[in-house]
């Protein structure tokens, strides 16, 4: 009896290490799904940053399903299968996940990224060079600006662009006697800095905040895409051309006045670091920094509170002209199974139809001309305002490898204008962390 | 990767192995033959930790094994074929940050304010409201209840609830309130002197239900006698407390102290969504993360980790030794 019982007892243990070991060997197993399909058709994986409910997946979803029922999908034997891997703000966990599978082989063959790490991702083998497996005619109907491009290489191709603007109430300006200043301002004659801090003071007694600059967004990239214009517009420089220096550019004169500038505009309660995030979509705020994202929003949600009654304006200028562009890309990954296969899908992700049928849903605007000419904006329109104006003023965020830690230093200068008047300090300190940032990389 | 994944899997096995072998032969030449000192229950009983032990190793002691390594070299997340030794260069940069009273010296700081404050904090709460479910009063259930329901709640939910109570302007709950009293708007969570006794605040409230319920275990096991005891003395509630509780607890407050301690040292959910990467807010374990992650640099947040493991460690140390028991 006792020997029964010893036998069961190693039996049952060594059973039960063995049903362990097959879990765990479970759990490391390929999770690539096979390349061809049962059907023979040769399967190309697109993961995207966004949910597949949002407005945006759902436009993913309509153009992957019908690039599946397409005659190209037939004639080609390719099938699409599409992974949607929401980010988070800071679009941190999205890139983890990119890594994770970058470590393991398995990246998709097509991926989505935020332009800003397009260096990045190009200079450590993430990203294909696609310049010689995209047609030149598409490559060419693509604004220069909106390409994704290291060291002259092209290495993806942008879903749709991000131009901002300056969104305003005209009910506030109109009663304030300020709309005739405004009304017709395009690119080609924006106002300029002077003219907006005046429109400021003048608007501060007939609404709650002359203008939401989105400060309290300095936590993630927000933050660095809607106020680096202003910067830049301004004379100021954030880094080298190579991207690797930071000292005497960050920390340039005109850098830190433009920055100064900022907290100025605080203190003289023209903005806020306190302001409300949806101030300007009811009415309080006559003015509000945002991306063209926020078209979608305010006609979907709050017409109550706005009508028609809103319009754009654009960045104002100093020294010279600059606005915010730069959105997320689609591009191909090293780790691909099938290039050609894949260049095929690629080009039509991003084709013209596909590209307006993403910006129908984001009401951001197209990086393809053809795209633009098929929405046919209306001179005047908010839309229009932003097509023009990153068309004549777009400029790119600084290309760098290390464009986290710019961004942070960025974002550190603006969270520390919160409690600090003094821009030097704030922008000295950041430049010497961003500079022995930058340094680890020349090791 | 793959071969020194193999390497310290090996090296574990082959230690394990010897440790079987070592109670195998003791096993045989065991002169009283029982049941647990047999070579097939040694065998057997060594089978059973198996799966654990597997687990253990390569969930546990494979990345502490990583991570050690990993300080030493220049990994970046983005290029994980090209990893190069660099020596003590890691621990040199953190020592130089530290003097220019950068990044880490802001996070080591913020750190030491944390743990300061938060233990003490923590503890007496939790020690307070043990003290006080302790009671034999009709409905002292539901205070129990309610004094543990923040810990059952995700720390997540916790950090957004409070940063909409303490959420600047007015929209905050707390500044609605104050703009009713004709109060301005108070940056609660922005100003860099009292930011961080919020995150303390939030923490101890969130974390004291649990070290209640260890404490309240450990009241119920105190003998009623000694109170009565001396009471009879002539000992009021304050001395009973001091002479029967306190020394009735001090194994759990112990296990608490060293608990709470090394909770806090690990501080980043708190900091990471309520404030951000702030200056003032910034602590060891999320400059790990933003560093590792963000910045993608894994051999240098490996060396924060690494440093960090070997600081706690040793303040976990001293503090058994003097709250040891004197047995």
């Amino acid at each position: 009896m006792k020997k029964a019982k010893k036998v069961f007892q190693v039996t049952a243990a060594a059973a039960l290490a063995m049903v362990m070991s097959v879990s765990l060997f479970g759990c490391s197993g390929d999770n690539n799904e096979p390349a061809v399909d049962e059907d023979g058709n040769t399967i190309v994986q697109v993961m995207v940053h966004v949910a597949q409910q949002s407005a945006e997946g759902m436009a993913y979803n309509r153009i992957t399903d019908s690039f599946n029922a397409s005659d190209t999908a037939k004639e080609n034997k390719i099938r699409v299968r599409v992974k949607y891997s929401p980010r988070s703000n800071s679009a941190t966990g999205y890139e983890t996940e990119l890594i994770a599978m970058m470590n393991q082989g398995t990246l998709p063959d097509i991926i989505t990224f935020d332009a800003p790490n397009t260096w990045s991702y190009a200079s450590s083998g993430i990203l294909e060079d696609i310049t010689d497996l995209i047609s030149q005619e598409t490559q060419n109907d693509f604004f220069e600006i909106s390409k994704n491009t290291y060291e002259g290489k092209l290495y993806g191709l942008p879903i749709q662009e991000s131009s901002a603007g300056i969104y305003y109430n005209k009910k506030i300006f109109r009663e304030a006697g300020l709309l005739n200043r405004v009304e017709n301002m395009t690119a080609d004659n924006a106002w300029t800095i002077a003219e907006f801090e005046s429109i400021c003071a003048e608007l501060k007694d007939d609404c709650e905040l002359p203008i939401d600059l989105q400060l309290y967004m300095a936590n993630d990239e927000t933050a660095t895409y809607l106020l680096y214009p202003f910067i830049l517009a301004q004379g100021g420089s954030f880094l080298s051309e190579d991207g690797m220096t930071a000292t005497g550019y960050l920390d340039s004169a005109a850098t830190i006045a433009a920055f100064q500038k900022i907290r100025n505009w605080a203190d003289s309660g023209y903005t806020s670091y306190d302001a409300s995030d949806v101030g300007f979509y009811t009415g309080q705020y006559a003015m509000y920094l945002s991306s063209g994202w926020s078209i979608p929003e305010i006609r979907n949600q709050y017409t109550q509170q706005l009508g028609e009654d809103w319009g754009i304006l654009p960045y104002p200028k100093g020294t010279r002209a600059a606005s915010a562009t730069g959105s997320w890309s689609f591009g191909m990954t090293t780790q691909c199974a099938s290039r050609e296969e894949t260049a095929i899908v690629l080009e039509w992700l991003v084709s013209t139809d596909s590209s307006v049928s993403i910006t129908d849903a984001t009401g951001m605007i197209p990086a393809r001309k053809s795209a633009i000419e098929q929405k046919n904006y209306t001179a005047g329109s908010p839309e229009y305002l932003l097509y023009d104006q990153l068309n004549k003023t777009g400029t790119v965020r600084p290309g760098t490898i290390a464009y986290p830690e710019f961004s942070s230093a960025f974002r550190g200068i603006v969270n520390g204008l919160r409690n600090d008047s003094n821009a030097s300090s704030i922008v000295s300190t950041q430049t010497t962390t961003l500079q022995n940032n930058l340094d680890r990389y020349e090791r | 990767m793959v071969l020194i994944s193999m390497i310290i899997i090996g090296v574990f096995v082959l230690l394990l192995g010897a440790f079987i072998l070592k109670d195998v032969l003791v096993a045989k030449r065991a002169k009283v033959k029982t049941v647990h000192y047999t070579v097939r229950g040694t065998v057997g009983a060594y089978l059973m930790l198996l799966p654990a032990l597997a687990l253990l190793c390569i969930f546990v002691l494979l990345p502490i094994v990583y991570s050690l390594g990993y300080a030493f070299t220049d990994y970046y997340l983005l290029r994980p074929d090209e990893v190069q030794f660099i020596g003590f260069g890691n621990f040199a940069d953190i020592f130089e940050d530290i003097a220019a009273r950068g990044n880490v010296y802001n996070a080591i700081m913020n750190t030491l304010k944390f743990v300061v404050f938060v233990v003490p904090l923590q503890i007496g709460m939790a020690l307070g409201l043990a003290l006080l479910v302790n009671q034999t009063i009709r409905g002292m259930g539901v205070y129990k209840v309610l004094y543990f329901a923040p810990v059952v709640i995700s720390l997540t939910v916790t950090s957004f609830l409070w940063v909409r109570i303490l959420g600047g302007g007015e929209t905050g709950l707390l500044n609605s309130f104050l703009a009713q009293l004709g109060i301005s708007p108070v940056s609660f969570l922005y100003d860099p002197q009292g930011a961080m006794y919020w995150i303390i605040f939030v923490s101890a409230w969130q974390g004291c239900g649990y070290q209640m319920l260890i404490f309240l275990s450990g009241l119920k096991g105190i003998d009623k006698t000694l109170y009565e005891a001396a009471e009879l003395d002539g000992a009021g509630k304050g001395k009973q407390f001091l002479a029967v509780t306190l020394p009735g607890l001090r194994s759990v407050l112990t296990f608490v102290i060293v608990t709470v301690f090394i909770g806090a040292c690990k501080i980043m959910v708190q900091p990471m969504l309520m404030t951000g990467d702030q200056s003032f807010t910034i602590t060891l374990n999320y400059l790990m993360y933003i560093e590792g992650y963000t910045y993608r640099w894994v051999g240098y947040s490996s060396a924060i980790a690494l440093m960090m493991t070997v600081v706690i460690g040793a303040i976990t140390c001293v503090q058994r030794y003097l709250l040891r028991e004197d047995d």
